[in-house]
């Protein structure tokens, strides 16, 4: 699989971070797995980066955030909120036109492949 | 997992992560102490799990470390991550700390200046005391960047780090032009033998004195943590 640059990412993190947390609450780390499992490893970042991702969410009041016990430790579990609901199905629309219209245009003019 | 437990010891990756949280510490900017915590304690929780997930996929303790440090980042690419974070707490803080204490201040110079109770009217009370128009300008400043940092964000366009601020900055300076203002009237009546109860005088005065110190200490703090921000 091709290596995708992080900047190419970084407008669809929080989308990604708000459709990882739709069916149930997670932790830091049980996110990040989240996200790099369900893009098959296509999605590398310096996973560190993801909390202030989390907590830009969290002011944003999208998700919120609170402390649980997770197989005997203390970690902070982070869930959706109904205002993270409607954006992450804004979002998807978004996405979906988006994506559309590009595909569409790279399919019918591949690019020569650059050197 | 009790095995894979990292304080049952395993003091290569221990040590491994003390000294990544120790670099990563030294590098987060300044800001409000509970955030840094936050961010350094949320950092340790994930790299201990990140380790006891390659522990559990049978790598040897202090592999397991540094795998886990290298896929989290180095602690220059994540102190920087986290720099708008902690400087939009930070704004946030000094904005939320001037507002609220504004009344501690004000109160005593409405009871020191207000106008005779015989001349009432919005007019009245702005010639005694001139610094009333900065009130709703700096409630104003710190309305708006608190929605557009926070719930708002998603309607509004969001405010950057630097610009809240700079709005954190701004109503600072606020304060201290207010404070400049009764105080320059406070001597001026002084001076003209008007009389006032000594005791309100010395509260009020205080109060902004100290007011003042506190806004110069901010938005020298709020300076320093703008010039560090990488820009963008």
């Amino acid at each position: 699989m091709l290596p995708m640059r992080p900047e190419l990412l970084k407008g669809h993190l929080d989308a990604l971070l708000l459709a990882v947390l739709e069916d149930r609450p997670r932790h830091g780390y049980a996110v990040i797995e989240a996200v790099r499992h369900g893009s098959q490893g296509a999605l590398d970042l310096p996973t560190g980066t993801v909390y202030p991702a989390l907590h830009r969410l969290e002011r944003a009041g999208l998700i919120r955030s609170n402390w649980e016990i997770v197989s005997g430790r203390r970690r902070r579990a982070y869930q959706l909120t109904s205002s993270g609901r409607q954006a992450l199905s804004d979002q998807r629309a978004v996405w979906h036109q988006f994506s559309t219209a590009v595909t569409a245009l790279l399919t019918r003019q591949p690019w020569p492949a650059t050197t | 997992m009790a095995s894979h437990h990292l304080t049952a010891g395993h003091p290569g990756s221990i040590s491994a992560v003390e000294r990544y949280l120790t670099e990563l510490a030294a590098q987060l900017l300044p800001g409000p102490r509970a955030a840094r915590t936050r961010v350094l304690t949320e950092i340790r929780d994930g790299l201990t799990d990140t380790i006891d997930a390659h522990l559990a996929g049978g790598m040897p303790p202090r592999t397991a470390a540094t795998t886990a440090i290298h896929e989290f980042g180095d602690p220059a690419t994540v102190a920087g991550s986290f720099a708008e974070e902690l400087a939009t707490a930070s704004a946030r803080r000094t904005i939320a700390a001037f507002i609220l204490t504004g009344p501690l201040v004000g109160i005593w110079w409405l009871l020191l200046l207000h106008p005779a109770p015989w001349r009432g009217g919005v007019l009245a009370a702005l010639i005694a005391i001139p610094a009333i128009p900065l009130i709703p300008m700096a409630i104003a400043t710190a309305a708006g960047t608190f929605a557009t940092t926070g719930r708002l964000m998603r309607w509004l366009p969001e405010t950057s780090a630097t610009r809240a601020l700079t709005a954190a900055t701004a109503i600072a300076a606020i304060c201290v032009a207010a404070d400049l203002t009764v105080l320059g009237l406070l001597s001026t009546h002084l001076a003209t033998g008007r009389q006032y109860p000594a005791p309100l005088i010395a509260v009020a005065a205080t109060a902004s004195f100290v007011r003042i110190a506190a806004a110069i200490t901010a938005i020298r703090s709020t300076r320093a943590r703008r010039a560090q921000l990488p820009s963008t």
